[in-house]
């Protein structure tokens, strides 16, 4: 269906796509896979007309094509979905789905009668049953993802590309997109699916197409792959290279964090732990079983009820994160960009923020001596940017990510607690930050990290503890420590058994 | 068409240019339009461009200096303050009554005012926070009690002063620095260092670009906003000080027309209405924007009703080009 050969495609100082061949059939859903920066929209745009390659060919249905506008390809029957939905929430779904080519009736006016007669043919085709009269802002997002698919098919659309759908809906509803895509599929349209979620490739693919740094690596049949196979050529190495080494804690240490009945309604019913320096401590469980809230209430960021905390060994029971912080305790939080970093502010504010007093001399802020700071960070953690005075927005999560450890790194050396320490970051990245979390606790540092990442809990973690419903449920350590041991805890059926 | 930004090579081997935060980016359009009209004043006017006009202007624009000053810093915590007008009036009929009575008291009051303000914005700060409600709610509403009060005490202006404190509005250093514009300027000059030299002004920034990441980066965010509204009343009342010390009595009407005019410098300034960003000193070259747009205005006879206009569209060419500029960046 379409097929792309030897595209090169050069931004003013990084070379996007170099030399990249790559090939769809009809009837097909071929994933499309690589990390941030791997070049993936880069060849997705290049398809699609939105960007000229400076070498290359482009056949597209049996014909060459050079699309010089992005109308051409549209026209010809490439229709993009991309992660943000284009739909406007105050119109119907047939109103969505013939946005800018509603049928006309007599004197111009819409034809709504067949407006919605074929708005419910394109959901029907999809397998898809939607009320053509309901407001978008009435559905919920999987469904409005829906109606985004139906657009594409009142066209003549022969290759359908899906950017990353699923990075905006529940597991559940991610099935039922993977069975309205598959029908689709069936009906002979070539599907071009990007994700950097392995396991839905696994589930929805039928070929597999790996680009790393703007270079094709490989196509593949997905039955001749497995998972690691899949990530070592994303990476460009093994599987059993991306974790450290682990250790246990230091011996013979007081706990540097107890945590005793520690209650904060209506998410946190009753957690007890300990946390030793130079320990990597997991707290796992499904999304909701109150892992977040357990970090919030032991810094001080949402109130508890009740429970004992100590930390470095004195009592910590009226917590704020100002008392949190010069204590010692950091909190790198799930959400970078609500919770974590300053938008507005350059990259040596985001680091010195939570202890700028020391960056105080009696005549105001010492600007110098911050920058220095910052720089002492980007070269400790290889932030790729280009200084401390630039912004932090337009940064890969990766580096965003690496801003935030330099800044709790600096302000706390007694205990960090990681929530989803490697959330949105790509591989590289996921792997030094697991080489930051080791160092980290080689100097002593207690690490508690919150994740939903199994395998990210399981290769990191020396000691894991599992919640549900807003108790502990297990403890699991050493070689017990595989993801089956700790779903059972994760879910009802273990927790009966420890009730 | 192709956008460097779009590209999607973050963390890719080269290092992606990434905007470089210059120091002043706001400040350009404000410095270019003050620049034009200095120039077409020089031209246009041969009234315009003395020394004693200039002093003029600045002895002029105190009282908008000290309404702008203080909404700049309300808006850079991401708040809004409509109540200035009403505190600058309430302000003039507190100080101008009480002193009446007890002219005595003229010192006293000076800092009894002030205070005042300072104790109004505090309020509104602290029914912000404890409400959650939106500030522009919260200062409308202490806008009209205040108003409404002032109004039942008095229709007419009222009270009076001693002739020294004209000194206030109308006293010049040397014969040539007007006493009001200079304490407006160093005003601004603490402003500005504050915000820039110290914790607590970084963290006024924080606070109103993200202030969730402040609150558990440690930063009280509380404490912030409570000091950027006080210190807004703290302003307005310096603005009624000055009105009281050129009228010589407390006017129920004087703050009227300062409230929407304390955001115009503020926006010309370059500050965004959503916090978190912008240079004090843009607000300063605001307000000498428009005061000298109005003395040159004046000066060609043009009505005060065309100056709106004109100022209208100004503000709306002057964020018109913020909004491009954001977009393209």
């Amino acid at each position: 269906m379409i097929r792309l050969d030897g595209i090169t495609k050069v931004f003013p100082g990084v070379k996007s796509l170099d030399n990249v061949t790559f090939e769809a059939r009809a009837g097909e859903i071929h994933a499309l896979l690589g990390e941030n920066g791997a070049g993936k929209s880069t060849l997705i745009k290049t398809m699609a007309g939105a960007y000229i390659p400076e070498a290359g060919t482009i056949e597209f249905d049996g014909e060459r094509r050079a699309w010089s506008l992005p109308k051409e390809a549209k026209d010809a029957g490439i229709h993009i979905i991309y992660q943000e939905l284009m739909l406007f929430p105050e119109m119907t779904v047939a109103e969505n789905i013939f946005i800018g080519e509603a049928p006309r009736g007599r004197f111009g006016l819409i034809d709504y009668r067949t407006m919605y007669a074929r708005a419910a043919e394109a959901l029907d085709r999809l397998g898809h049953h939607l009320d053509p009269r309901a407001l978008i802002k009435d559905l919920s997002v999987a469904d409005q993802q829906m109606v985004e698919i139906a657009k594409a098919l009142v066209g003549d659309t022969k290759l359908l590309v899906l950017d990353e759908p699923t990075a905006v809906i529940s597991g559940r509803e991610a099935e039922l997109l993977f069975d309205r895509v598959k029908r689709l599929r069936d009906q002979g349209v070539c599907i071009i699916y990007i994700s950097h979620r392995l396991e839905e490739i696994f589930a929805i693919a039928d070929r597999v197409t790996v680009l790393k740094d703007g270079q094709y690596v490989g196509t593949r049949e997905i039955g001749d792959l497995n998972r690691d196979q899949l990530v070592a050529m994303m990476v460009g190495r093994e599987l059993a290279d991306i974790f450290p080494v682990k250790k246990g804690p230091h011996a013979d240490t007081a706990p540097v964090l107890t945590v005793r009945d520690l209650q904060a309604p209506p998410k946190v019913k009753d957690v007890s732990f300990d946390l030793y320096p130079g320990e990597i401590l997991g707290l796992a469980g499904l999304v909701g079983a109150g892992r977040s809230e357990v970090a919030h209430a032991i810094f001080g960021s949402m109130p508890r009820t009740d429970g004992a905390v100590t930390l470095g060994g004195e009592a910590f029971n009226t917590p704020t994160p100002r008392a949190a912080i010069d204590r010692g305790l950091g909190f790198l939080t799930e959400d970078r960009k609500g919770e974590g970093l300053m938008m507005l502010l350059d990259m040596a504010a985001n680091v010195t923020a939570p202890v700028l007093p020391e960056f105080t001399t009696p005549l105001g802020l010492d600007r110098g001596h911050e920058i220095l700071a910052a720089e002492d960070e980007i070269r400790r953690f290889r932030i790729a940017i280009p200084g401390p005075k630039y912004g932090v927005k337009q940064l890969s999560g990766g580096n965003q990510q690496k801003i935030l450890f330099g800044r709790w790194t600096r302000a706390c050396r007694r205990v960090l607690i990681l929530d989803e320490p490697t959330r949105g970051v790509d591989v590289g990245a996921k792997v030094e930050i697991y080489e930051i979390i080791r160092k980290l606790a080689d100097e002593g540092v207690g690490i508690l990290v919150i994740s939903s990442e199994l395998p990210e809990i399981v290769g990191l973690c020396s000691r894991v503890l599992v919640m549900r419903e807003g108790l502990i449920t297990g403890e699991v350590t050493g070689g017990d420590i595989n993801e089956e041991t700790i779903m059972q805890y994760a879910t009802a059926s273990a927790g009966a058994d420890a009730a | 068409m192709a956008h460097i930004e779009s590209a999607d090579g973050a963390s890719g081997p080269a290092i992606r240019p990434i905007r470089r935060l210059p120091l002043d980016p706001s400040l350009i359009i404000v410095v270019l339009l003050l620049a034009a009209v200095v120039i077409a004043g020089f031209t246009l006017s041969d009234r315009f461009g003395t020394l004693r006009n200039f002093t003029n202007v600045l002895e002029q624009a105190a009282a908008l200096g000290f309404a702008s000053l203080g909404q700049a810093l309300v808006v850079i915590v991401g708040g809004i303050d409509l109540s200035i007008g009403a505190i600058v009036t309430a302000s003039t009929v507190l100080m101008a009554t009480v002193v009446e009575l007890h002219p005595a008291l003229m010192i006293p009051m000076i800092f009894g005012t002030l205070a005042f303000g300072a104790f109004i914005g505090f309020i509104n700060g602290y029914v912000t926070i404890k409400t959650g409600v939106h500030p522009l709610i919260v200062t409308l509403g202490t806008a009209s009690i205040l108003n409404g009060a002032v109004l039942i005490f008095t229709l007419q202006p009222t009270g009076g002063v001693p002739f020294w404190f004209e000194e206030f509005a109308y006293g010049r250093i040397g014969g040539v620095m007007p006493i009001s514009g200079l304490v407006m300027l160093l005003s601004f000059a603490l402003a500005w260092g504050f915000l820039r030299y110290t914790p607590t002004g970084r963290a006024f920034y924080a606070v109103g670009g993200s202030p969730e990441a402040a609150r558990l980066t440690g930063i009280r965010s509380n404490r912030i906003t409570l000091m950027a509204y006080s210190a807004s009343g703290f302003f307005a009342a310096m603005a009624g000080a000055y009105f009281v010390s050129r009228t010589g009595v407390g006017d129920p009407r004087v703050g009227d027309p300062i409230t929407l005019a304390s955001i115009t410098p503020v926006i010309l300034g370059g500050l965004i209405l959503g916090g978190g960003k912008g240079n004090i000193l843009g607000v300063l070259l605001g307000v000498f924007l428009i005061s000298l747009l109005s003395n040159l205005l004046n000066y060609m006879n043009v009505s005060t009703f065309i100056q709106w206009v004109i100022q209208g569209l100004i503000i709306i060419f002057a964020v018109s080009i913020y909004v491009h500029k954001g977009k393209k960046l």
